[in-house]
């Protein structure tokens, strides 16, 4: 990895005049992976406009040119088979797309053009500002209760700060902005010192330089300070229900911890996480006491870092840094007549951790596995790329021997007390999407047991769990849960 | 890694072949029969330290012939995970975990696939607990019940979605007696009757996981005889089993069908028009037409799609495609609708642009820039292990070698406008059609 800048922590809201940042992987490869990343987001969003920075992303990446219109934008691509895509989050916003290199000099044409000459023309703006109004109301709202239960988690934990609303928005405020709004945004945050290049492959020698030299026709101005961000309290345990018509309930719950990647208690928490809820494996603890043990569901996980669309996705997707993040625990839908057991277990579990920490056995296994498993997360070049960007965000080195080196220094004591002191199983913040939500506060505050039903024998000793299961007290009081019809959220 | 036009290598008996001509598929590779029928296929890859295996059944929802059992090869993915007397599950994630790898499962129309994605010094622990599982899985009436409660889950985490309830109508409506009536996950009443099934369990295992329907995709940093050593020594001794399924043929469509889906919650209006298409075939150009087709008239660079997505705006999602599978399945165009009122217009227009390539052949350039764009997109996504291996899994799934994909590209590169017309007045015709629309409780969207 190749990083053209010092190593400066960009978290920090560094003031005067910054250049522009590359970060290279150069290889043999016929593959080039280009990651054009502005350290802007929705956290820069105007209080009165969230889902600016992604409208704005999302109308380089979907819209023609000042010379071509989308339509020949969308034909030049085709024959190549290759895209420009835009994903915004909180702080970073990334342009990623591949091309082979027998057509490098047409796609990057057109890359270039798309980023540095936008059209801004009406038709394409109102057709994506139509896509990103249905991507809430259809494809999260409607269609998708996981993702709907973790993004209403972030927002609550959020609220008041910069992280305060989902990054594509809400729909009366998209509904709201306008082309010009856009431009604004585009003239103040796309700027050079904003701007990280990111380029993978066997591009030619000269290709680099001749970026630089097309990319510094962007603004040349200072960064933009930042306010930190310190999500209130959770002082006690606390419910969002979002009631709408649908078969389960899904459920997201969690904190805000003070630890991400470079922090000294982050090896150990990944470690945790590791241990507790690997993101779609079967070995995680939670995924075995829930699902394995239980079958009472698809699939349960714990993160310390933000992760979305995990139900599309294997593994995290990279450019998506943030300088505050959560610990959470994802529950997949449960059928109604297990929904209150199933919460009660996961806290269950939860305060076994705190209390019991981790094995020793287990430690040594989740180390191990850790250690190797980095290098399936950056098994592609584009992947390696992305997450290289990352390290230069968070002032860390290549993120592998990051790992490798945070690992391997770990005793099994610091993870544990890594765990006591950023974990806890009081003051949580919970999520659940769910029909009946009448039904299931009810369930949740009481103090009456909410035994499960199984349809087959359990081992003697999973009976004796249940039973401490069944009715322990979450901390939920009745006033502290809330009942949100889902057509209000993100509205 | 850095591709270049290779020849294929053959290295066992079965198949001799050895051709030079210009391949698609750039990587070289081995394959190999075992006695007992077993196929091995090992792609060298430039991944350092990476292994991707594939172990690929050849058993789907197709295999699922019996009324009442369908969902039942997706339900047997999860059953694999349940452990042998060697390895008990706990055992088996301890291996697992220990070898740093990324490891899943996933069942289809024709297939049940494992992967795993590991560091290569533990290729001989993953071969081994692999082969174990294969030949040895054991589980109690309790833990099958159990796992049940699992497959229910996964029913109910995808029934959010209103595709999930298209796609699973579409296939009831257009299908009389072929499997490909049902969707892999199963009817739900079938889904919900799992837990009583146990006895047909231990069947469906027998029948299906035996070495002739089975094949091994190992790519990435390895020596395809020290892959071969290691299969030969934990999979050697797995006896090769007699069963055939009876997969009903289904019969010739006679006439038009619709079907209606009322969505209990707010969505988006979609719409899925559907014929019954061939079977992919690496020996007639037919599939391969048919699957142009849906790429030439409905995909974001056709005309269709400037008219309702870009200019109009009354349409924000439109695909098509021909599935890719063993029997003759469908032929499907997919629009999600703005509003309601517009799905008769949505609907007309998709039946004027197939009947408009059923009478004017395409453009010469045109059908040259799909072809271009299927190469290219296929061979940029073989860009690591697992990739590459998952891509030959899919084909294995339907002619069980690699060797397919060429003569598949090949077919493409010999396509003509007159061939993409000939196939779309052959297949898309009215007494061969399903539409099939779906419509939520109250209207949203962004118009």
């Amino acid at each position: 990895m190749k990083i053209h800048t010092p190593l400066v922590g960009l978290l920090l809201a560094v003031t005067g005049f910054a250049q522009m940042k590359t970060v290279t992987l150069p290889g043999k490869s016929p593959l080039i992976n280009f990651r054009i990343v502005l350290t802007t987001g929705a956290m820069m969003d105007p209080a009165d406009k969230p889902g600016l920075a992604h409208l704005t992303a999302a109308m380089l990446a979907g819209g023609g040119t000042k010379d071509l219109t989308y339509k020949q934008v969308v034909d030049a691509m085709f024959p190549i088979a290759a895209s420009l895509g835009s994903q915004t989050d909180q702080e970073m916003t990334v342009f990623g797309g591949t091309t082979h290199l027998d057509n490098l000099p047409a796609y990057y044409k057109l890359v270039r053009s798309m980023l540095l000459e936008p059209g801004w023309r009406e038709d394409d703006f109102q057709r994506i500002k139509d896509d990103t109004i249905n991507s809430l109301r259809v494809g999260l709202r409607g269609n998708n209760d996981e993702e709907l239960g973790k993004e209403v988690l972030y927002q609550t934990l959020y609220r008041g700060t910069a992280y305060g609303h989902y990054s594509s928005g809400t729909i009366s405020a998209l509904q709201k902005m306008t082309l010009d709004d856009l431009k604004q945004f585009y003239k103040q945050h796309y700027t050079q010192s904003n701007l990280i290049l990111g380029l993978a492959g066997g591009y030619p020698a000269n290709f680099l330089e001749q970026m630089k030299k097309d990319f510094a026709v962007l603004p040349a101005k200072d960064e933009t300070p930042v306010a930190a961000i310190r999500p209130e309290p959770v002082d006690h345990t606390r419910a969002v229900i979002v009631e709408k018509n649908t078969r389960s309930v899904a459920y997201s719950f969690g904190f805000p911890i003070d630890v991400k990647r470079g922090d000294p208690d982050y090896p150990a928490l990944l470690l945790m996480q590791s241990y507790l809820g690997p993101h779609r494996m079967s070995g995680g603890h939670l995924f075995q006491r829930i699902r394995e043990i239980r079958g009472i569901n698809y699939g349960d996980y714990a993160y310390i870092e933000y992760f979305p669309r995990g139900m599309n996705l294997m593994e995290p997707p990279p450019n998506i840094p943030r300088r505050s993040q959560i610990f959470q625990i994802w529950i997949r839908p449960v059928e109604p007549q297990a929904a209150a057991f199933t919460l009660r277990l996961a806290f269950f579990e939860l305060n076994k951790l705190i209390k019991d920490g981790i094995s020793a056995g287990d430690f040594n296994r989740t180390k191990e596995f850790l250690s190797k498993y980095v290098n399936v997360l950056t098994k592609t070049k584009n992947a390696e790329l992305g997450y290289a960007i990352d390290s230069l965000y968070y002032g860390i080195p290549d993120y592998n021997s990051y790992i490798k080196n945070g690992i391997a220094k770990l005793t099994l004591e610091q993870v544990n007390a890594a765990i006591r002191k950023h974990l806890r199983a009081d003051r949580i913040q919970i999520v659940a999407v769910s029909a009946n939500a009448e039904q299931l506060k009810q369930q949740l505050v009481g103090s009456g047991p909410t035994p499960i039903q199984y349809n087959s024998a359990k081992p003697a000793d999973i009976l004796a769990e249940d039973k401490l299961v069944e009715k322990l007290d979450l901390g939920l009081r009745p006033a502290d849960v809330q009942i949100v019809p889902v057509a209000q959220v993100f509205e | 890694m850095l591709w270049k036009l290779v020849c294929l290598v053959f290295t066992a008996g079965s198949i001799a072949a050895v051709s030079a001509q210009v391949k698609t598929f750039p990587f070289a590779y081995t394959q190999q029969d075992l006695s007992n029928g077993l196929r091995l296929v090992t792609i060298p890859t430039d991944s350092p330290n990476l292994v991707s295996i594939y172990v690929v059944v050849q058993t789907g929802s197709r295999n699922e012939v019996e009324a009442g059992k369908s969902g039942f090869a997706h339900l047997f993915e999860h059953m694999m995970f349940r452990g042998t007397a060697k390895y008990p599950p706990e055992k088996y994630n301890q291996v697992l975990q220990r070898a740093g790898a990324a490891s899943n499962a996933f069942t289809s129309d024709d297939l049940t696939a494992y992967y795993t994605t590991f560091s290569k010094e533990d290729l001989p622990a993953i071969l081994a607990m692999e082969a174990d599982r294969f030949q040895t899985l054991k589980y109690t009436p309790e833990i099958f019940k159990t796992e049940t409660g699992a497959v229910l889950g996964e029913y109910n985490k995808n029934s959010s979605d209103p595709e999930e309830k298209l796609d699973e109508v579409l296939h009831d409506t257009a299908f009389d007696r072929h499997t490909y009536k049902h969707t892999t996950m199963g009817f739900l009443k079938d889904v919900q009757d799992m837990p009583s099934q146990y006895d047909y369990s231990l069947k469906f295992f027998d029948r299906y996981y035996r070495p002739e329907y089975t094949t091994i995709v190992v790519a990435g940093d390895v020596d395809p005889k020290n892959v071969r050593a290691l299969v030969d020594q934990y999979w050697g001794g797995w006896k090769r089993g007699s069963y055939h399924p009876d997969i009903p043929v289904e019969p010739a469509q006679q006439g038009a069908r619709e079907n209606h889906i009322d969505w209990p919650s707010p969505t988006l209006p979609l719409i899925d028009i559907a014929f019954h298409g061939p079977a992919y075939s690496d020996t007639s150009k037919e599939w391969a037409a048919l699957d142009a087709l849906a790429t030439l008239a409905f995909s974001r660079n056709s005309d269709l799609y400037e008219k309702l997505v870009v200019l109009e705006q009354k349409v924000d999602t439109l695909s098509a495609s021909m599935a890719q599978s063993v029997d003759p399945n469908l032929w499907e165009v997919e629009a999600r609708v703005k509003s309601a009122s517009d799905l008769p217009y949505v609907r007309a227009q998709i039946l004027e642009t197939i009947q408009r390539f059923q009478n004017q052949p395409v453009a010469a350039d045109k059908l040259d820039a799909a072809k271009s764009r299927r190469r290219y997109a296929f061979t940029m996504g073989l860009d690591n292990s697992q990739s590459v291996a998952a891509a030959v899994a899919r084909y294995v799934a339907l002619r069980r070698s690699p060797d397919t994909i060429d003569k598949l590209y090949s077919l493409y590169s010999q396509l003509t406008p007159a061939d993409i017309q000939a196939a779309a007045r052959k297949y898309l015709t009215e007494n061969n059609r399903t539409i099939v629309t779906l419509t939520g409780a109250a209207e949203g969207g962004g118009k």
